[in-house]
C-alpha cells in the first residue's frame, strides 16, 4: 500500500494587488511506498513546501487529490500516525523541550501513564535529555531541529514528513539527521523528506522525485535513475599545444588548464575517445582518464535547467 | 473514551498551553500592575472628592477592572492567535489530528480562563481597598463584575474572529473600534433618530441591532451607587453576551477552516 499518493495535485495562490494567479504546483503525481525513504528534491521555489503543506493539512489543494495511507488529507484522521517537522525551527519558545513534546503527545491522545516515559526516551534519543527543562528560546539551531524531530516522532508515526531537515545544520548535525532517518527506515517507518542538500539525499534515499516549477520532472528509484549511467569522462592530458587545447576545450563540457596540465570533462564516451586519439597523435601524455558516475546533483541540475530557463 | 471526549481533551491541551504562554508574557503583568495601581489610587481620588467616598472607591475600582480587562482581552488575545500564525508555531499543531475549530476553541478557552484569573486578582484588590476603607460591599458589585467578565469574553470572541482572517494590527484596530462603538450604540441610535436623513436613520438602527451592544452589560453606575441589580436583567445580559460570543466563534471557525497557512 502507498504511504502517500497524490494525483494531479495543484495549488495556485493569488498574489499582488491585481490578484494575479501564481501556480505553485501544476498537477503532481506521487507514490511513496511504505517503509521507504523518499526524497522530494528540487531548487528553491520549486513547490516542495507547498506540496508538503497540502499533505499535512496546512493548505488546501486547488485541484487534484492526495491521500495519506487510505485517508484523504482533508481528514484530520489522516494525520493520526503522521509525524511532521516543518521547514525552519518555529516552535513555542516559551515552552521547555519536555513541555513542548508533552503537549504534542497529549494532542495525539497518548495516555498519561505512557507519556512521560515516551517523551523522556525521545529526548534521550535526540540528545536533549540535559536540556529538557530549558526553554526552547535558549536552544541553538541544532537543538531546535532535534526538539522538532522529537515532537514529530512522539506519536510513534508510521509516516514521517520532514521539510528540509538538514537545512542550516553543520556537517555533524546533518550526519545525525541522516542516521536518524536511516534508523526510522530500519524500524519500518516511511520517511518523506524534502531537501536541496543532494549529496545527503543520494546517500539515504530509496526513491526520489525531482520537482521543478511545480512539476515532477523525474521520479523513480535512485538505482534506476543513476545506476550504471556514466555521467561523463574526465581526461587529464599533459604536453599538448595551445591549439589542441583550444580544440578539445570546444568539445568538452568543462575544461581547466593549470601549467602544462589540461583537464577536460566530456559528456560522452565517443567524444572522450576521439580526444584521446588526438592527444596521442599530437605526442601528448595521458595523465589520467576517469569515467565519472552520474550523480543526483547532475540529474537535478540537468532536469532543472530547461524549466528554470523558460 | 467517547468520540466527543477526545476533541474536548485536545481543546483543554490548547487552552492550557495558551494560559501557559500568557502567564510567561510580561505584557500581562504590566497591565495587571497598572490595573492594581489604578484601583489603589481610588483612595487618593476619594480624598480629593467631597461627595460619597464609597461611590468613588466602587466607581474607580469597577472602571479599572473593565478597562484593563478589555486591554488584556484585545492585545493579549490578538497576539496569542496571530503570533501562532506569524511565527509558524501553528504548523506543528495543525499537522496533528486536530480540527481547526478545536484550535480556536482552545485559544478562546485559554483566554477566557486567563481573563477569569485577571478579574479575580483585580476583584480581590478592589475588595481589599473597600474593606480597608470600611466601604460597603454590596451584592450589586459582584453582579456588575460578572457582567464585566461577560463583556470581556465577548471582546475576546471579537478579537478571535478578526484574528481568524487578518493580521495583528488590523484585528487590533477592528476589535478596539467595535469595543468603543459597542459602548456608544445608544447614543448613535439616538443621533440617528434625530436625523432627517432617512438613510442615516436606517443605518444607525441597523448598527444598533447588529453590533455588540456592550452598554447592556455595563451596570457599573448602578453598582457604584450601591444598588442591588435586578437578577433577571443580569441573567438576560449574560445570555446576550454568551449568544453573541458563540455566534462570533462559529463565524471565526467557518473562516478559519478555509484559511491557508503559506
Amino acid at each position: 500500500m502507498s504511504a502517500i499518493r497524490t494525483r494531479g495535485l495543484a495549488k495556485s495562490f493569488r498574489s499582488g494587488l491585481r490578484a494575479r494567479s501564481v501556480h505553485a504546483l501544476r498537477g503532481i503525481d506521487l507514490d511513496v511506498q511504505e517503509g521507504e525513504i523518499f526524497g522530494f528534491l528540487g531548487p528553491n521555489g520549486a513547490g516542495k513546501t507547498t506540496a508538503i503543506k497540502i499533505l499535512t493539512g496546512l493548505i488546501r489543494a486547488s485541484a487534484g487529490e492526495a491521500w495519506i495511507g487510505e485517508l484523504p488529507v482533508a481528514s484530520p484522521e489522516s494525520r493520526r500516525r503522521l509525524g511532521f517537522l516543518p521547514e525552519g525551527t518555529f516552535f513555542h519558545e516559551y515552552l521547555t523541550g519536555r513541555e513542548f513534546c508533552d503537549m504534542h503527545a497529549r494532542l495525539l491522545g497518548i495516555p498519561r501513564a505512557e507519556r512521560a516515559d515516551r517523551v523522556q526516551q525521545l529526548l534521550i534519543r535526540v540528545g536533549l535529555e540535559k536540556s529538557a527543562a530549558v526553554q526552547i528560546r535558549h536552544y541553538s539551531k541544532g537543538m531546535r531541529q532535534r526538539v522538532g524531530l522529537a515532537q514529530a516522532l512522539v506519536g510513534d508515526p508510521a509516516l514521517v514528513i520532514l521539510d528540509e531537515p538538514m537545512s542550516g545544520l553543520d556537517p555533524v548535525g546533518r550526519r545525525e539527521v541522516r542516521d536518524l532517518i536511516l534508523g526510522l527506515r530500519e524500524q519500518g517507518r516511511t520517511v518523506f523528506f524534502s531537501s536541496h542538500v543532494l549529496a545527503d539525499a543520494e546517500m539515504i534515499c530509496d526513491q526520489v522525485a525531482v520537482i521543478v516549477a511545480g512539476r515532477v520532472v523525474e521520479a523513480g528509484y535512485l538505482a534506476d535513475l543513476l545506476g550504471g549511467q556514466v555521467g561523463g569522462v574526465e581526461l587529464v592530458a599533459e604536453g599538448i599545444g595551445e591549439e589542441l587545447s583550444a580544440e578539445l576545450s570546444r568539445a568538452a563540457r568543462r575544461s581547466v588548464a593549470q601549467g602544462a596540465r589540461h583537464l577536460f570533462e566530456f559528456s560522452g564516451e565517443d567524444t572522450a575517445e576521439k580526444a584521446l586519439d588526438r592527444v596521442r597523435e599530437a605526442g601528448g601524455r595521458i595523465a589520467s582518464l576517469v569515467p565519472t558516475r552520474r550523480s543526483l546533483e547532475d540529474l537535478v541540475i540537468e532536469r532543472s535547467a530547461p524549466e528554470t530557463d523558460r | 473514551m467517547t468520540p466527543l471526549f477526545q476533541p474536548l481533551k485536545r481543546v483543554a491541551v490548547l487552552a492550557q498551553n495558551t494560559l501557559r504562554e500568557a502567564v510567561r508574557n510580561r505584557l500581562l503583568y504590566n497591565l495587571l500592575f497598572f490595573a492594581i495601581l489604578m484601583i489603589a489610587s481610588s483612595v487618593a481620588l476619594a480624598e480629593l472628592h467631597l461627595g460619597d467616598r464609597d461611590r468613588i472607591y466602587r466607581d474607580v475600582g469597577l472602571s479599572a477592572i473593565a478597562f484593563f480587562g478589555a486591554l488584556i482581552a484585545i492585545f493579549v488575545g490578538i497576539n496569542l492567535v496571530n503570533r501562532e500564525i506569524a511565527q509558524k508555531t501553528i504548523y506543528t499543531l495543525l499537522s496533528k489530528p486536530l480540527y481547526r475549530w478545536e484550535f480556536l476553541a482552545g485559544k478562546y478557552a485559554g483566554l477566557v480562563g486567563l481573563l477569569a484569573f485577571q478579574v479575580v486578582v483585580m476583584t480581590l484588590c478592589f475588595l481589599g481597598v473597600l474593606w480597608l476603607q470600611n466601604a460597603e460591599i454590596t451584592a450589586g458589585l459582584f453582579q456588575a463584575i460578572g457582567l464585566i467578565y461577560a463583556e470581556l469574553a465577548l471582546v475576546t470572541a471579537l478579537a478571535l474572529f478578526f484574528s481568524s482572517f487578518t493580521g495583528s494590527y488590523l484585528a487590533g484596530m477592528f476589535t478596539l473600534a467595535f469595543w468603543i462603538a459597542g459602548h456608544l450604540l445608544a447614543d448613535l441610535r439616538s443621533f440617528g433618530a434625530h436625523s432627517e436623513v432617512e438613510g442615516l436613520r436606517a443605518l444607525t438602527e441597523a448598527l444598533y441591532w447588529t453590533l455588540p451592544n456592550l452598554d447592556r452589560l455595563d451596570l457599573k453606575s448602578e453598582a457604584a451607587a450601591g444598588l442591588t441589580l435586578d437578577t433577571g436583567r443580569v441573567i438576560a445580559a449574560g445570555a446576550y453576551a454568551a449568544c453573541y460570543s458563540l455566534g462570533l466563534l462559529l463565524a471565526a471557525a467557518f473562516v478559519f477552516r478555509r484559511r491557508d497557512f503559506q
